[in-house]
């Protein structure tokens, strides 16, 4: 068997043809927004049920949406969408093929030892963190609705924003769930190349993507109700 | 990368303006059809902006030169496995995982452990041994 493509794919910054595949769009990239466009379909289709019910039983959201706790899912989004430029910024580091902290990471008020220094794994980390808050904030309203009444097989309503509130939290947490694998990843790698900053990078677009589901998820149901 | 791009962007106000037609002729009595057909759009603009963006950090591809040589598509491409057989563990994993919603929810989690090891398979297996890096 041949080895995996060449070496200078898995060369960290060192190696002899950094820049070889500037030449040509990433294929992994590529692949990943086109399998995003599809998801997005999907979530048309979540979408296209939400406003179909609602034209079909317009009186239930006269009187369901008041059960939202719209300061604390208010809370909860502003964190998703910080999470998202943690990503970016771990991106970043992954682009300068930096997996992690130059000095100690813990101590970021320090100027030397500041996020300036971090590598991708802090930042990932970080947004992992925010994630995790972000699910079990999720977690947490079910169970409030849940005690309030507001089931699945409740109403219509209940029935709609389990479906697209929840196909939306098994996304982040799958994200989540690529996040460990990468972070895994950095610390499996002889040195930091091109194959791992490509996934690091592919995986910041699936959260992005995520993310901007959910602001528009957040409108539809938390804000115009 | 401007044919690509352009293929995918000139979708989008095509699909936008299918998207209005549709809305006045049902009334905007009929939101199935409205969401898609403005998200149909959104997947237009999603992959045309991102291979336009990608454009303007490359160089030009000799698929670009009318007078390219196939020569000059020499180099680099990616990085692939030279072959594995973890997707397949991980579709048969993604099986019994399908089966137990049917059977019986104990088989999914029997299949979600496999699941979970297949994938950690799939991910680490140019991490060690032969192919390591």
């Amino acid at each position: 068997m041949t080895p995996v493509a060449s070496v200078a794919a898995v060369d960290g910054p060192a190696g002899p043809n950094v820049h070889a595949t500037l030449n040509r769009p990433n294929m992994v990239q590529v692949g990943t927004i086109v399998w995003l466009s599809s998801e997005l379909m999907f979530f048309a289709g979540l979408f296209a049920m939400y406003f179909t019910i609602r034209a079909v039983q317009p009186d239930l959201w006269a009187t369901e949406p008041l059960k939202l706790d719209i300061p604390f899912s208010t809370a909860n989004t502003i964190n998703l969408v910080l999470s998202s430029v943690w990503c970016q910024m771990g991106v970043f580091a992954a682009e300068r093929f930096q997996p992690s902290a130059l000095g100690t990471w813990w101590a970021p008020w320090t100027r030397e030892h500041g996020f300036r220094n971090w590598g991708m794994r802090e930042w990932y980390l970080l947004t992992y963190v925010a994630g995790a808050i972000f699910i079990c904030g999720q977690v947490f309203e079910y169970a409030n609705l849940i005690s309030e009444g507001l089931t699945l097989s409740s109403s219509g309503y209940g029935s709609v924003f389990y479906l697209t509130t929840g196909f939306h939290g098994l996304h982040v947490t799958g994200g989540l769930i690529a996040f460990l694998l990468i972070i895994g990843r950095s610390f499996a790698a002889k040195r930091f190349g091109h194959a791992e900053a490509t996934s690091a990078i592919v995986t910041s677009y699936y959260w992005h993507f995520v993310d901007v589901v959910w602001i528009g998820l957040f409108f539809v149901i938390y804000v115009i109700k | 990368m401007k044919i690509e791009s352009g293929i995918f962007i000139g979708g989008t106000p095509l699909f936008l303006a299918f998207a209005i037609a549709y809305g006045l002729v049902t009334g905007w009595d009929e939101p199935v059809g409205v969401a898609c057909l403005f998200l149909t759009a959104g997947l237009s603009i999603m992959i045309g902006a991102y291979l336009a963006f990608t454009a303007r950090h490359i160089d030009a591809r000799p698929e670009d030169n009318a007078y390219g040589e196939i020569a000059e598509g020499a180099g680099e491409l990616g990085e692939f496995a030279p072959h594995s057989w973890w997707p397949l563990a991980i579709s048969f994993s993604a099986a019994i995982v399908f089966a137990g919603a049917a059977i019986g929810f104990w088989l999914v989690a029997i299949g979600a452990v496999l699941m979970g090891l297949a994938l950690v398979g799939w991910v680490f297996e140019f991490y060690r041994g032969e192919h390591a890096h």
